[in-house]
Order: structure tokens, then sequence, then C-alpha cells
């Protein structure tokens, strides 16, 4: 099976970036199309296309675009999460870099089909480089009509895109966060169903607001020019379309690859050019929040959001990560730890806390100091966060530990036992400093 | 307080401000942009006085912007050598040579990492997902990602720095700033 481009078939073309360049290969045909449609129709469409969101959790995205007010003059805002920050995932710092022009238009579509008058594109801080390409071609697709007031001759379509960067928080990712982090607050999760609003009901400044992530927005183009059932062929039934895979680690051409859902696990691997440096050992198939598989466990496993599951993991955000038999299990986790302790944003005390009591238990383990019932303590506080943090940080943080506990208890065994790694010469990285403050965040 | 009159914008820097504002329905929308205009207005940090500057312009208590500014970590509250080298060591960096890396600038520096160069030229710290995995090992300085790095050219690449524009914290916040702000020729069609 080869790859089937969708969203990165003109990814290469020089000059593709540009309006220009970007129209002559078929950019902005989906707007048009979607003007020619009532509001209703466009969502309808996108509906067809059963389009699930991108970002990692696989929401309905017409579901969202429906749960929005249809009249009253009250104002809308339609954001797009640009915050990509799941370790092991780089596809949206490409398609805004390569492709801005296909995330402006799908917002455009967006927001001509939920009324909505204002956008913002929050981008990650560190993506300079994406934030700057976005720029162009938010000014370009404004100077063509695009964008601003009448667009398009409409004078009922009016649409404002301001992009608001970050400053380093993965929490902001969190599209709670998200929403007051845009509102000049620290990037710390709000209340959510059922204790809470909905963002369609009441997001940023109170007003309905509809987040979805840059590549789902990238999709919408495709469906509105081709069709909803178009879309829908490919893929699987529950899982239709394509997905943007960030292919990384022990393989030889590490880069994204955009496959049809459903693709078995093996073929992306080799389609990245297949394993180097030694045996497959474990693949982490959707960024660092997702249990990690064992390589007995990859087979059969399709791409796709049930069979993930089927196998005990998730398809999240298609950071794909693959480890070779060279890979000390017990320091990968261990530096995922320190990741989620480093990330936590302090707000919730399961998770403020249970992240640096993992991250040091993991430290004393691999520092060769542990003991045999730590083991079982690391999956303690997992089970003390999971479910009780409050937003998903914290689940994020237990599910990858517990699966490499689960999948490779002979490893962290091993450590406490011998006191050093089960991969002959192995040394585990000495940090100058351990989870909780650390050089370069200010605290 | 300091009276936002007396603070330091330039011109250009307070026009732009004004525009970043009009973005936002609310002036704290403004707040994390307009920390990013302050850290380059105060040469790619934000003093206790830029703190309050931005504070005064947009009408907030400095307490608040303060707690903004420090929850962030692109947000220099401390001063930083003039080049960040920010080395990803991240789960895929981690396992393709990152450690080496940083075992290699701390060598050529003469430093650990967290620290900074007697002349103030160098910082180095080590960073969470940089988000360009395919390219690992990817370091980050100021505007600039650098992939493929690894302890055979991770001498090049320190001197490609030394003598490089940009790469600096205040090149950093202002490419944020030219980002955020619309284009020129644009702004006649900007509503």
């Amino acid at each position: 099976m080869a790859e089937l481009q969708v969203l990165l078939q003109h990814r290469n073309v020089p000059g593709i970036d540009g309006i220009d360049v970007y129209e002559s290969h078929g950019g902005y045909a989906g707007l048009r199309a979607a003007l020619g449609k009532e509001r209703q129709a466009v969502i309808d469409e996108v509906k067809a296309s059963g389009l699930r969101g991108r970002g990692g959790a696989g929401f309905p995205t017409w579901i969202k675009w429906n749960g929005l007010p249809k009249s009253g003059s009250a104002q809308h805002y339609l954001l797009c999460n640009a915050d990509e920050g799941e370790p092991g995932t780089f596809k949206d710092r490409e398609l805004l870099l390569k492709l801005p022009h296909m995330v402006v238009e799908g917002m455009a579509i967006a927001a001509y089909a939920t009324r909505s008058a204002n956008g913002f594109v929050y981008v990650r801080g560190e993506f300079v480089e994406s934030a700057t390409q976005l720029r162009k071609a938010i000014d370009q697709a404004y100077r063509r009509g695009y964008l601003g007031r009448n667009i398009l001759g409409r004078s009922d379509f009016c649409f404002d895109l301001h992009i608001h960067t970050g400053a380093g928080s993965y929490e902001c990712g969190e599209e709670t966060a998200l929403m007051s982090s845009l509102m000049g607050e620290r990037g710390q999760p709000r209340l959510k169903p059922p204790h809470g609003p909905l963002p369609v009901v009441s997001g940023v400044w109170g007003s309905p607001t509809l987040i979805n992530n840059v590549e789902t927005y990238a999709c919408v183009p495709h469906i509105l020019t081709h069709g909803g059932a178009w879309y829908a062929a490919m893929g699987t039934q529950r899982s239709p379309g394509t997905k943007i895979f960030s292919v990384s680690g022990h393989v030889a051409r590490p880069g994204n690859y955009e496959i049809e859902l459903g693709t078995p696990l093996t073929e992306l691997i080799e389609l990245a050019g297949g394993v180097v440096g030694g045996a497959l050992k474990a693949v982490i198939p959707g960024g660092s929040s997702v249990p990690i598989l064992p390589a007995e466990k990859c087979a059969g496993v399709t791409l796709d959001y049930e069979g993930c599951q089927a196998a005990g993991t998730m398809l999240g955000s298609g950071g794909f990560m693959v480890f070779n038999d060279k890979t000390d299990i017990v320091a990968l986790m261990r530096r995922t730890a320190q990741f989620y302790a480093h990330e936590s944003c302090g707000k919730c005390t399961p998770c403020r806390e249970g992240t640096r009591w993992i991250s040091r238990v993991l430290d004393r383990i691999t520092a060769g100091a542990g003991r045999m019932e730590d083991i079982d303590l690391l999956l303690s506080i997992c089970d003390q966060i999971d479910g009780r943090s409050y937003c998903p940080l914290g689940d994020a943080a237990s599910w990858p530990i517990r699966a490499g506990i689960r999948n490779f208890r002979h490893e962290f065994e091993h450590w406490v036992r011998h006191g050093s790694s089960p991969i002959p010469g192995f040394v585990p990285p000495v940090r100058s400093h351990g989870p909780g403050p650390v050089p370069g965040r200010q605290e | 307080m300091v009276a936002a009159s007396a603070g330091r914008f330039s011109e250009a820097g307070q026009a732009q401000l004004a525009e970043i504002v009009s973005h936002y329905p609310d002036p704290g929308g403004a707040i994390l942009p307009a920390l990013w205009l302050a850290q380059r207005e105060y040469g790619g940090w934000l003093p206790a006085d830029a703190i309050a500057e931005v504070a005064a312009r947009l009408g907030r208590p400095a307490s608040e912007i303060q707690g903004v500014a420090t929850f962030y970590t692109m947000y220099n509250t401390q001063q930083r050598g003039r080049r960040h080298i920010e080395v990803c060591t991240c789960l895929t960096c981690g396992c393709l040579g990152a450690y080496e890396v940083i075992d290699r600038l701390e060598q050529i520096l003469g430093i650990h990492l967290g620290q900074t160069t007697a002349d103030g030229e160098f910082t180095l710290t080590e960073a969470e997902c940089l988000n360009y995995c395919e390219a690992a090992t990817v370091v980050q300085v100021g505007e600039r990602y650098f992939g493929g790095v690894n302890a055979e050219n991770a001498a090049d690449l320190v001197a490609r720095l030394r003598g490089s524009e940009g790469c600096t914290p205040e090149s950093l916040s202002n490419a944020i700033v030219e980002a955020i702000v619309p284009g020129r020729n644009a702004g006649a069609t900007h509503g």
C-alpha cells in the first residue's frame, strides 16, 4: 500500500505556500463551493464526510459545528488549535509551514457555516517559522477577498482572522486552557461538562466558540470541493478519510505520511523505510500520551480509531514513534514522566503532585536504587491521577507509564534487581536537574 | 507602578500594541502578545520595568502580568545569554543522540546544562519536545530550528551561531510580533 495524499498532495510544489500557486492547484475552490450552499448544507456535507477531529480525541467535527447557535446576533469565535506540542507529532507544524492557505480556507468555510465573524489561530510560540508563513497567507487572503468584509462579494459573510501565539506551555493545547491563554491568563484548564459549559455554548469571553485542530480544518476544503461522500469513501466506515502520521525514531525515512485510516500499522513502518539499528521493539502510535505497543502486539493492528483501541492503545494525534531493540523502555518512561512533570500546569493536586512523584520514582529506579515495590507504587500513583485530574493532561501522564509496566514489567524488574539496564551498555543520562523547578523555566 | 509614558516602548512598538489590542474584544487578550512586544523592546527579557509598562499600557495590575509572564517558559523573567541553545531531549531526540549533543555542547562551551557562559554569549538548556522529530536531534536557538544536530557537528553549530544574525531572544520576540501584526499592504482591508 502506498500513501494516499489528499492534504499533502502538493506539499512539495514550489510556491504552494503562496496564494497564486495554491489557487492554481485547486485552492479556494472549497470556499467557493461552500458559498454556493446554505450554511446548514455545509455542515451536512461535513457530516456526510464523517470527519473526526484530528487533534487527538477523534470527536465528530460536524457535531461541534452544529452545536453553535444558528440565529440571533451573538458573537461567535472560531479558534484553530495550532499549539502542537504532543511529543512525537509534527504534522500541524508542516501544514502551516507549507500549506498555510489550506488552513485559512478551511477556517473561512467553517466561519461561513457557523456564522462566526472572528477567528484566531493559536500558534505554538516555538513555531515562529510556521507563524510567519501563516501571516503571509492571511495577508494574501485578505487582499484577494477570502477574508475580511463581504467575502467574495457576499454582504452576509465577514470574517476576520488573527494570529495569537503561545509562549511555551504544553497544557495550552488542551482546548479550555487554550481559551484561558487566548484571554490573557495563565494556561490553565476551565470546567467542562458536566460541571461547566461546552465551548460551543460558552467559550472565549463567554461567547459560543468553535475550536478545531489544524489538520481538521485542512481537511475541510477538500470535503467541500469533492463532497462528503467522496471523503467518506476513504478509510474505514467508522474512521473515514486520510490521516497524517508523523513517523519518527528508529526508521530509515522519518517524516509525515498521509495514509488512509485503516492501514495496517506495519505498513506505515515499511513506508517510512523500515526499522533501523536493530529489530522492532515497540511503537507509540499516537503521541507520547498513548499506551506503548510492544512489537509482538503490532501485527494485525490497523491505524484507525477503533483498530488502535482494540489493540489497547489510541490513534491520538498520529505521533508515531518507532523504537528498536536497543531502546531501554524504563529510561523512555522516565523521560516521558519528566515531560509531564514539567508541563503539568499546577492547577490540580493529583496531576501536579502525581506527575512529579512518578518522575522521582523513575529517577530512583534508573539511578540503580529502585525497590521492587516501586513498580506497584508507580501503578498506584497512576491510579490516583487517572480520572481524578482537572483535565486530560493527568490521564495522559498516567497511561504511558501504566502501559510501559504492563508490557515491559520484566525490564523494570531487571533495573531493580541489577541496578542497571537490561540493554547491554546502556547508561541512562544523568540530568543536571530533577523534576520540579528546572533551569530554563521560571517558577 | 510606572506610568506608560515613562516606559521604553518605541513609537513603532506603541503602534503595534494599539493594533494588537484592536484584535480582541477585551484588552486582556492582548496580554500575551504585549509581553512578546515588551520582550523585544526590552532587549530580549522582561525586567520588572517591562512588566510594569505592560501593566500600565493595558490598565491591569502588575501582579497579574507577572503571574502570566512566569507561567510560560518563553518569557524570560531573568536575563539569559545572547544565544539560548535549547536541545530537545524528549522521546525521539532522546533516543537519537540528544544527550551526546548536550555532553558535547557542555564541553565546547565550558558550562553545564542550565548555565550561561561567563561572557553572556550562550545559555544551554534542555527542551521538551520541539515537534520536529523527523530531524532529531533538534535544537532551537531564538527563532531558528536546527535539525540533524549530533555530537560531531555540534561545534559547527556553535561556530555558526557566533557569526549569525538573529537567533537571540530579542529577534525571536520580534519575529513573533511581526507574525501577529498584519502586513502593511493588508492593513487597508483588515477590519
